[in-house]
């Protein structure tokens, strides 16, 4: 399940009115989102969550439901961090 | 090493490129050639005797199934630790190995179909070898009628079938003026020119163009370039295959997702050298996070050359500042100019000291007349490709094909003792280029203090992140779209600074007048888009005859450009 926080930073990005996402959804299927676009969009959703994703990370990303996973892991690892 | 004998031995005499393998893997057997880079993974190491054992492992096999001298082999494969001794082991039995891009999940598989099959026409492809996944996309091609492909093999699960393979197979009597290779231009519509290659044309530039950048035992190439470009093919594949000189060969797919890959690469590894379009520059610079950086060193670096998209000043300057702290020292910022009709390079500039740049009054240059920006001119500053490399000549010529003289631009033309054979099968669109011996480009530039400046192009191709793109590919996608009127459609590409290389735009003229209907519409033109592969950036609707036709009764790319943009306004 995409959150809404996320489909708005990926749509702001890609400069889309809307695009129904959803967990098998692959950035090829959605329009502008090429290689170029792809580290822009990750670069976006780091700066919205203040997290930051390691290069093998990404390179293993499948689709937005595992883009969605991660975010919410790092997103935990940071408050724990932060907590400690 | 092949460079120590080349010292005792300038003329390449009747050798072919798979006897400097040979001698390579000869003389320093256990030293490295390949190091395949995959993220995450120890790096597979390719020692020169087992490269070369391979690879006439391969040469056994691939003429077992027929595979002969002359033969043109397409390979679509992706990073794989066996494409190289696969590619090592086609040229070894004289026949033209032709590496194609592995189809981009977008791309749609019948537009993939339709781009080979155009090309096997042309080129007269005999055989694809392919990836198991793709096989099924490309094997209708082999059934149609006229095809001219003769089997399609999948030779990355050949493992078990090759054992028990010996290496020895048969060796054609090659002549180094007789094919090495065939390179593709880009383009979706299978009207891709083949460029052929002599072996000569490939040793020739490998020579000269080593010469040109110094090139050592002491180097190490890193390399994230496709070998699909002539960028990645010749620079980074037969340069230091040739030379003797390893080279470390980065995912293309991992690389533009994670670009810190060749940052360390470059670092672990100590390289050397690496071949990178303008657009990798500003990529680097803006997308690597520094903590990434924190065990990185770039003080081995000697060499980063700029080539394939115009050179940008403000790309080497952001990249500088950036890395400079890391060992990016100022005068490793060189660029070169280069083609695969002329192998590779035309001009390189000097190792050791900075591409240069000058400052030039950006009207008068309009104009086609070189004039140093004076205090309060508006300045246009262009980044030399350098002087031409040994055994090439320039010329810059008006329409008519007449030298015009220095301080003008004009087309550029080249002479080369590496210049290409011919465009495969096409001896109309040869003759176009190739006259008495020198090759029309079809980029605009000009000569300073014997230097290169290359700053545009006489046809329109747009030049994305190093991709050669046609206009009419895209013209062709939109004009079939329902609610577009057909062939009144322009593309074409506008600067994008923050980028460092082009972004894609199209008008397209339509009776909708409906608001909702419009945004539908811009969205249908950006997916037809999507389904050649081609990223559209921005879309301009407009009311019928709203396109300004050229002389031809076309639309006008340069004219409805200037239109359009002042539509933003």
């Amino acid at each position: 399940m995409i959150t809404e926080r996320l489909k708005k930073v990926i749509l702001g990005e890609l400069n889309l009115d809307d695009y129904y996402f959803q967990d098998s959804t692959t950035a090829n299927l959605v329009p502008g989102w090429d290689s170029l676009k792809h580290i822009a969009i990750l670069a976006s959703i780091e700066k919205e969550y203040g997290i930051r994703f390691k290069s093998l990370e990404v390179i293993r990303l499948k689709n937005l439901g595992q883009l969605q996973e991660l975010v919410a892991r790092k997103v935990e690892e940071e408050s724990e961090r932060k907590g400690e | 090493m092949w460079l120590v004998s080349l010292q005792k031995d300038i003329s390449l005499d009747d050798r072919i490129v798979w006897d400097y393998w040979v001698e390579n893997a000869r003389t320093a057997p256990e030293n490295e050639a390949i190091i395949h880079w995959v993220a995450g993974e120890e790096p597979y190491r390719w020692r020169w005797r087992a490269l070369m054992m391979s690879a006439s492992f391969y040469a056994s096999y691939l003429q077992a199934q027929g595979i002969k001298k002359g033969d043109v082999c397409a390979i679509i494969i992706r990073h794989n630790r066996d494409f190289y001794p696969l590619y090592m082991g086609i040229s070894a039995l004289g026949a033209l190995p032709s590496v194609l891009a592995y189809p981009n999940p977008r791309l749609h598989p019948d537009k993939f179909r339709f781009g080979l099959e155009g090309m096997a026409r042309r080129s007269g492809l005999d055989w694809v070898l392919t990836e198991a996944e793709l096989e099924p996309i490309v094997r209708p091609l082999l059934l149609r009628q006229g095809s001219t492909i003769g089997g399609i093999f999948t030779p990355m699960e050949w493992g078990e079938k090759m054992e028990g393979v010996k290496e020895q197979f048969e060796h054609p009597e090659v002549t180094p003026n007789e094919p090495c290779l065939l390179q593709h231009s880009s383009g979706t519509t299978g009207l891709q020119k083949g460029v052929v290659l002599s072996h000569s044309a490939v040793l020739e530039h490998v020579k000269r163009y080593g010469d040109s950048v110094g090139l050592g035992e002491w180097d190490k190439i890193v390399n994230w370039l496709p070998l699909y470009h002539d960028m990645g093919l010749i620079a980074a594949f037969y340069v230091p295959l040739t030379a003797g000189i390893p080279v470390v060969q980065i995912d293309p797919f991992e690389w533009v997702v994670a670009p810190i890959l060749l940052l360390e690469a470059l670092s672990q590894e100590k390289g050397t050298m690496s071949w990178l379009p303008n657009f990798a520059y500003n990529l680097l610079a803006d997308r690597v996070h520094e903590e990434d950086l924190e065990t990185i060193r770039l003080d081995s670096v000697r060499m980063i050359i700029n080539c394939s998209e115009p050179v940008r000043a403000e790309s080497h300057d952001k990249f500088f500042r950036r890395f400079s702290s890391y060992g990016i020292k100022r005068e490793a910022l060189a660029a070169c100019y280069a083609m695969a009709e002329t192998t590779f390079a035309a001009t390189q500039t000097a190792a050791g000291t900075p591409a240069s740049e000058i400052s030039l009054d950006r009207e008068m240059l309009s104009e086609g007349i070189v004039r140093l920006a004076k205090k309060n001119d508006e300045a246009r500053i262009c980044v030399s490709s350098g002087p031409p490399i040994s055994g090439c000549d320039l010329r810059i010529v008006d329409d008519s094909g007449k030298d015009i003289p220095e301080g003008r631009v004009g087309e550029i033309a080249i002479r080369s003792v590496s210049l290409f054979t011919e465009y495969r099968n096409s001896p109309d669109k040869t003759a176009e280029v190739l006259k008495d011996g020198w090759y029309f480009s079809g980029d605009y530039g000009f000569l300073h203090r014997g230097e290169c400046y290359v700053i545009g192009r006489k046809k329109d191709i747009i030049i994305v992140a190093g991709k050669n793109i046609y206009p009419e590919d895209i013209e062709d996608a939109v004009s079939q779209i329902k609610g577009v009127l057909p062939g009144r459609v322009v593309a074409f590409g506008i600067e994008d600074i923050s980028t460092g290389t082009e972004q894609i735009c199209v008008v397209a003229e339509t009776r909708e007048e409906n608001e909702e209907e419009k945004k539908r519409l811009r969205m249908v033109i950006i997916e037809a888009g999507m389904q050649i592969d081609i990223t559209i950036s921005r879309v301009y609707l407009v009311p019928p005859r709203w396109l300004i036709k050229s002389s031809s009764g076309k639309p006008s790319r340069r004219e409805n450009k200037e239109r359009a943009l002042a539509l933003e306004i």
